[in-house]
């Protein structure tokens, strides 16, 4: 329907310079188009009342100088709460129509698409801010693994910048913010219950010669690389997992801002 | 400075630019005349590499925007067709980030600003957010921003919608000083703003370039048939106009 733009043009390779220049640009808009609303205080606030009652709750309980649990609990939590901080980014700027000013900007789309992703970034970066209280109180109260705790906000961060880009990249499909947000947090939570051994031990019933629940818990599921970061190791193979995965919704995302105009 | 050679875009089935080719040279200010869903708007729309055309080539500053897209870009100034803005954005950080976006920083951004805002008219509203701004400042918001970079080609899509007569005198004015070693192209369906403002007129229909005509040339027209000049414009369409069994094919 639409004509692509300007997708393969010569001039599209910036230098690194200022392509890191124009990333910059556009994540500080959108960095103060979150502080400009209400969206970051909100977000913020859910997400560390949610998730630090959460650990407050099974701390009481066990009442060990541990983390662990936290790390656990987070996956389901992102899947519900990264989704709803991705929406906007694309669909909005569809829908408002400011995507055509942007995208006519002397920044090619994946400059774009970067700045939108460090801005979400650090504003997930915030949210996990807000549990260094639990760090700093357990440091009082005991002798929690450092390493561990430090390998557990490691596998947060990674995991957190693939549902990120994913979202990006879905939200860049839609002009409908609740859809991206539904097909965001629909595939974020696919991605994190397919590592699940009840999940898998079904899938695998299904169809017992294909070991379908198998495969797709040791090809896609973020479980198992995220369950090494909370087990208090930081692999390189999971590490790449993540790279590989954000960096290909990345690319998909600028990818359909090329070839999605109207 | 714009070159637009034999262009053509389809959207889907439907034809909305059909071999439309003219040029534009620096200093000039041209009109570009139709009705609404002639054209207008997704020829611009490739003119800003928005779009890119099916057929033929356009050129920019002498750069073709299929093969170097960002220099176009950083040649041209564009006001898109809706003047969409950030609305939750102060006035002056709006500029700032298109200029930045556009490479401008420090003191040269700063004497750009003050230099858009003093020609916009817009030093009442420059600390409000732009959702609180009315429908003619937001439209002098986005000219500014089209104009921050000082580009050497300008391409406004309607740029007097939601102007009061004054406002459109005001705007007339502005961009009439702008016109030194600058192409401009704007866009408008009214006719008596194209005459006010350009020198030379660029009429489209059914994404056909009908005439491409200088005002005085019209106006002398006119004045000779006894006429004004819209119905010498009219008679033009009469004429050129595609049948509609030609648009079907």
């Amino acid at each position: 329907m639409s004509g692509a733009t300007a997708a393969g043009s010569s001039d599209a390779r910036v230098s690194l310079g200022a392509f890191v220049s124009g990333v910059r640009i556009v994540a500080r808009r959108e960095l103060g188009a979150y502080f400009d609303s209400a969206i970051a205080y909100v977000y913020t606030i859910g997400f560390v009342v949610l998730a630090n009652s959460v650990f407050m709750q099974e701390f009481f309980l066990t009442g060990t100088a541990d983390m662990t649990s936290y790390f656990q609990r987070m996956p389901l939590l992102l899947a519900i709460f990264l989704p709803a901080v991705t929406m906007r980014l694309w669909a909005e700027e569809r829908k408002q129509r400011t995507i055509e000013l942007l995208l006519t900007l002397p920044i090619v789309p994946l400059q774009a698409v970067c700045g939108k992703f460090v801005a979400a970034l650090l504003l997930y970066a915030l949210f996990l801010a807000g549990s260094l209280p639990i760090v700093v109180m357990l440091a009082v109260l005991g002798s929690p693994d450092l390493g561990l705790i430090a390998a557990g906000y490691v596998g947060l961060i990674a995991l957190g910048s693939l549902l990120l880009a994913l979202g990006l990249f879905l939200s860049a499909l839609s002009a409908d913010q609740i859809v991206a947000f539904v097909a965001t947090a629909f595939c974020a939570f696919a991605l994190v219950l397919l590592g699940n051994e009840r999940v898998v031990a079904v899938l695998d019933g299904l169809a017992p010669k294909l070991a379908a629940g198998t495969l797709l818990a040791e090809s896609i599921s973020v479980g198992p690389p995220y369950e090494t970061f909370v087990a208090g190791s930081v692999e390189l193979s999971a590490l790449v997992f993540f790279g590989a995965f954000t960096a290909v919704f990345l690319w998909l995302c600028a990818h359909a801002l090329q070839h999605k105009r109207a | 400075m714009i070159d637009v050679d034999n262009v053509t875009k389809r959207y889907g089935p439907t034809l909305a630019v059909d071999a439309v080719s003219f040029h534009i040279g620096a200093g000039e200010i041209v009109g570009f005349l139709g009705p609404n869903g002639a054209g207008k708007s997704t020829l611009l729309k490739m003119i800003s590499t928005w779009l890119e055309p099916d057929a033929g080539s356009i050129r920019i500053a002498g750069h073709d925007t299929r093969t170097a897209a960002l220099a176009v870009r950083r040649s041209l100034g564009y006001l898109p067709e809706h003047n969409a803005l950030y609305d939750g954005m102060r006035v002056d950080r709006f500029l700032a980030f298109v200029g930045a976006a556009r490479g401008l920083s420090g003191a040269a951004l700063r004497e750009r600003m003050a230099w858009c805002i003093e020609g916009c008219r817009l030093e009442a509203v420059v600390h409000k957010r732009v959702h609180q701004c009315s429908k003619g400042y937001r439209q002098r918001i986005g000219v500014a921003a089209s104009l921050i970079h000082d580009p050497p080609v300008i391409v406004l899509d309607e740029p007097t919608h939601g102007l009061d007569p004054l406002q459109v005198v005001a705007f007339r004015n502005f961009i009439q000083g702008l016109r030194k070693g600058r192409a401009i192209l704007f866009s408008s369906h009214i006719l008596s703003e194209v005459v006010g403002i350009s020198e030379r007129l660029l009429i489209i229909q059914h994404g056909r370039l009908l005439a491409d005509a200088r005002v005085a040339d019209l106006q002398q027209q006119a004045r000779e048939r006894g006429e004004d000049i819209e119905r010498v414009v009219l008679e033009i369409v009469r004429q050129k106009a595609p049948s509609r069994e030609e648009v079907r094919a």
